[in-house]
């Protein structure tokens, strides 16, 4: 039992333990930035993505290197990537929308239905894993509860505990719906950023067919399907097209 | 020129006094007689006094390019040993012929004291090139005059050749530093004396901003320089500062000028006297010269302009080359609202300080500021331009407050030092007090609330504090702590229901056990007393009667016998749900037991009452229970 703790807690604490080595990079990469260095600053923040770690905060911080650089796509690349880590965040959220003035494609989003809004943004309130660790924070207090119905004779207390079970059964339930759908979002790369400088979207996956509309880099996409090199992609007010994947990053 | 020569000019001018007046007056026209198509030639008149009111000929079948151009010759004659000074007046016509054929010039006239004179018509000959036909540029000799009493010659020249006179253009320094200010200077070579040096085409500086350094109707200055051997009296006749606006290869046009040159003739005359001889045949007498009118044309000049370095530009830099220096000056630091505060910047120095057309000062958001007023202190020399630029700021403080003015940078590349340098003024505090108000009410009348003024937009700051890496792609969500973390709590709580459960399962077997064994031992301790009553023991009996009875309660209820007393035990009871009858039952028979024990009479009946009321009460129960 003892070994198995061992185990356990060491394996909590490796994520962390790892990328131990590696404040330093980032705070020289900081350092860079508030000098106005931003190639500097680029290259160290890069170097500490290449090793094979990420987080929200240092996708923001390459985001704002690409825009003081003037990158104005990159940017928007790793702000939405930014965003995907760490949804709810007011700073990623303001630079990305401000980066997105900046680009030439302007796009009227069509409304979605309330309550699919509301879920939404609800969803996209917390982070995946902060959704994860507040179901397991509930789900441990419904066992507490439980518990209390169970073994206590005073029937005040098998009563409280007995619906605040119940309501924070649910509620953790939630939790963990909520942390498995962004979870999804984030497996599954179904956006990406146009890179291209202008590409001309197709009705069909074929050079031939007929021209349909043109974008430019900056503009997010709903990847749709995949036909070899071509990708179906929906735009923000809802047209969808054929388009090469060589003019796409994936966010 | 020689003490000599000054002595003889002295003497010469005394003569002429009263000879000039005696002479006939001559008006003549000359030109070629006989001209290809397409040359140029001139067409002259000279006269011998001064004359106003020339009027040219009418001029039809050739193309006019340039006249009359009039110049004064003052010139001294010698005939048989006489001198006479007199002056001549040439009216110069430059005409090319267009069409074949002979054509007459009319009489030109002018008019001298009151009187008018006319020259003789001349008549051309114009005819096609017949391959004999002469170079436009080469000198066309004319009739011969008096000899010239310009400057002084050189000796030895024959003919106005392209040696005898010509331009060229020097620059100080040909591969500048974009901004650098360079000087280039048009110098006019000659062998032979020149007149009359009017510039057709001034050179244009594409790429570049100028700044003439010589004034105009300045005299030329010359000095004498040898070349290759032969000696010319050389005349800078134009000098621009040039600052290179952008940087690669710039070509400068030629410049273009026109001159009249006077060139010798070689034919002597001789006087016979030695003494005079020597001194007319000295050059500066003894030529007849011609007046050749001739176009010149400098080179043209290429300059490789370097740009600037790159790396440690300041941001703030403008383009300001040169060495310089700089000044702030804030005439106050304390005033009321409304009232105008000046700032003046100043740049000193040398460089293409022209170009400093701005200064990078913001004031605060809540002044009202105005252009600057510009003033310039420009100093030509000949080696470039210096002096001083001026910007005078004017700003109205609109609400009272503490402000700061920003230090005011000026970055410009130094040549000297050959880096950049920034130059800041100190930051000015500014305090600025509310006045009597009534002007701010005036000026704002209506609105007391403003809105925020944003004053530029940018996206948020990195995040500076620690970061939370984690491997790309790893999740909490989904991983094995994850899973645990779930996993763990359940299988804790499982176990610790479990265990409660056991728990009380083992405690109710107990509960269970005395209960069922509750009746036997009530009756084995009833039996003890019916022994005790049998043995007529009292005390003993009593105690047993007590002890089965109080025994039977607390095991047959779940009730510790602590809790048990003779207060407490209806409450009990009724809890357990028991009936009242039987509780009034045990409670009366617990009653008579303790009564009983002290009471007077007879103490085997009582006894055997007590007996049997216990036995009573207990199988009343049992069947109750059942």
């Amino acid at each position: 039992m003892k070994k198995f703790f061992v185990i356990f807690s060491f394996s909590l604490l490796t994520v962390n333990l790892f990328a131990m080595d590696y404040p330093l990079t980032i705070t020289k990469a900081n350092k860079a930035y508030t000098d106005g260095l931003y190639t500097n600053a680029l290259e160290l923040y890069r170097q500490v993505l290449k090793d094979g770690y990420e987080s929200a905060d240092l996708y923001y911080n390459i985001g704002n290197v690409y825009y003081k650089m003037n990158d104005f796509t990159s940017a928007i690349l790793f702000y939405e990537r930014a965003k995907k880590l760490n949804p709810g965040n007011e700073d990623i959220e303001y630079n990305l929308k401000v980066a997105n003035s900046k680009i030439a494609d302007k796009i009227e989003p069509i409304p979605d239905m309330f309550y699919r809004r509301w879920y939404a943004s609800l969803t996209r309130q917390f982070s995946v894993d902060a959704w994860a660790k507040a179901g397991i924070i509930g789900f441990a207090l419904t066992l507490v509860l439980v518990a209390f119905y169970v073994i206590s004779r005073i029937l005040f207390i098998r009563k409280l505990g007995f619906w605040l079970g119940i309501i924070l059964f649910f509620l953790s339930v939630f939790c963990f719906l909520f942390a498995y759908q962004n979870f999804r979002n984030l497996r599954n790369q179904t956006e990406a950023i146009i890179f291209a400088p202008t590409v001309t979207i197709k009705s069909s996956p074929d050079d031939k067919s007929i021209d349909l509309f043109v974008l430019h880099e900056g503009t997010k996409v709903q990847l749709l399907d995949q036909i070899g090199i071509w990708f179906e992609i929906k735009i923000a007010n809802g047209s969808i097209g054929w388009l090469p994947s060589s003019s796409l990053e994936r966010i | 020129m020689s003490i000599k020569g000054i002595t003889v000019l002295l003497v010469l001018t005394f003569f002429t006094r009263w000879s000039g007046s005696a002479q006939d007056i001559e008006f003549t026209g000359t030109a070629k007689p006989e001209v290809v198509i397409g040359e140029t030639f001139t067409l002259t008149y000279t006269m011998n006094a001064q004359g106003q009111q020339f009027k040219g000929p009418a001029i039809n079948n050739f193309n006019l390019l340039s006249g009359p151009n009039t110049s004064t010759t003052s010139s001294i004659r010698s005939v048989n040993g006489r001198t006479s000074m007199s002056i001549i007046y040439t009216f110069v016509y430059l005409i090319q012929a267009v069409k074949e054929g002979t054509f007459e010039i009319p009489k030109a006239s002018v008019t001298v004291d009151h009187k008018v004179y006319q020259s003789n018509s001349l008549t051309i000959k114009v005819v096609r090139n017949s391959g004999g036909g002469q170079s436009q540029n080469q000198p066309q000799v004319q009739n011969s005059y008096p000899p010239s009493g310009g400057s002084r010659q050189n000796p030895g020249s024959v003919q106005a050749g392209s040696n005898d006179v010509f331009l060229k253009a020097f620059i100080s320094n040909a591969s500048p530093l974009q901004g650098e200010g360079i000087v280039i200077t048009y110098k006019i070579y000659t062998k032979v004396p020149i007149q009359q040096i009017t510039i057709n085409k001034i050179s244009s500086f594409p790429g570049f901003w100028s700044q003439s350094l010589s004034k105009e109707n300045e005299k030329f200055t010359q000095y004498n320089q040898t070349i290759d051997g032969q000696q010319y009296v050389v005349a800078d006749i134009r000098k621009i500062a040039l600052f290179p606006l952008k940087s690669g290869k710039l070509i400068v046009d030629p410049l273009e000028v026109q001159c009249v040159a006077q060139i010798k003739r070689q034919s002597k005359q001789k006087t016979g006297d030695p003494f005079f001889d020597d001194f007319f045949n000295d050059p500066f007498f003894n030529n007849s010269m011609a007046s050749v009118e001739k176009s010149l044309k400098s080179n043209p000049v290429i300059i490789n302009v370097r740009p600037l370095p790159t790396n440690d530009k300041p941001s703030d830099f403008s383009g300001a080359v040169g060495v310089f220096s700089f000044k702030t000056e804030l005439d106050k630091t304390r005033l009321n609202a409304n009232e105008p505060l000046n700032l003046k910047c100043t740049v000193t120095g040398e460089g293409n300080i022209q170009l400093i057309d701005k200064m990078n000062v913001t004031f605060p958001p809540d002044f009202d500021s105005y252009d600057p007023k510009v003033t310039s202190d420009i100093k030509t020399t000949a080696n470039g331009i210096s002096g001083s630029q001026t910007f005078e700021y004017l700003v109205i403080p609109r609400k009272p407050g503490k402000f700061s003015i920003k230090p005011i940078t000026f970055s410009y590349y130094d040549l000297t030092k050959k880096k950049y340098i920034s130059l800041a003024s100190p930051e000015y505090s500014i305090e600025v007090d509310k006045g009597n108000g009534e002007q701010s009410v005036v000026t704002y009348s209506g609105q007391a609330k403003e809105d925020i003024k944003y004053i530029g937009s940018d996206i948020h700051f990195i995040k500076n504090q620690p970061m939370q890496l984690h491997l790309t792609g790893s999740l909490f969500f989904g991983s094995l702590p994850f899973y645990l973390l779930i996993l763990i709590p359940l299988l804790l709580f499982i176990l610790l229901v479990a265990y409660w459960k056991q728990q009380v399962a083992r405690h109710s077997n107990a509960t269970l056990m005395r209960n069922k064994k509750a009746t036997k031992v009530a009756k084995r301790r009833l039996k003890k007393a019916h022994d005790s009553l049998k043995a007529n023991k009292e005390e003993v009996f009593y105690e047993d009667i007590s002890q089965a009875l109080w025994g039977y309660l607390s095991d047959k209820f779940s009730i510790p016998l602590s809790e048990l007393s003779m207060d407490s035990v209806s409450e009990a009871l009724i809890n357990k749900n028991v009936r009242e009858e039987i509780i009034d039952q045990f409670k009366s028979t617990l009653n008579n037991t303790e009564f009983a024990r002290f009471a007077p009479g007879e103490k085997s009946m009582m006894m055997e009452k007590i007996y049997n009321e216990a036995l009573n009460v207990i199988s009343n129960n049992e069947r109750e229970l059942r």
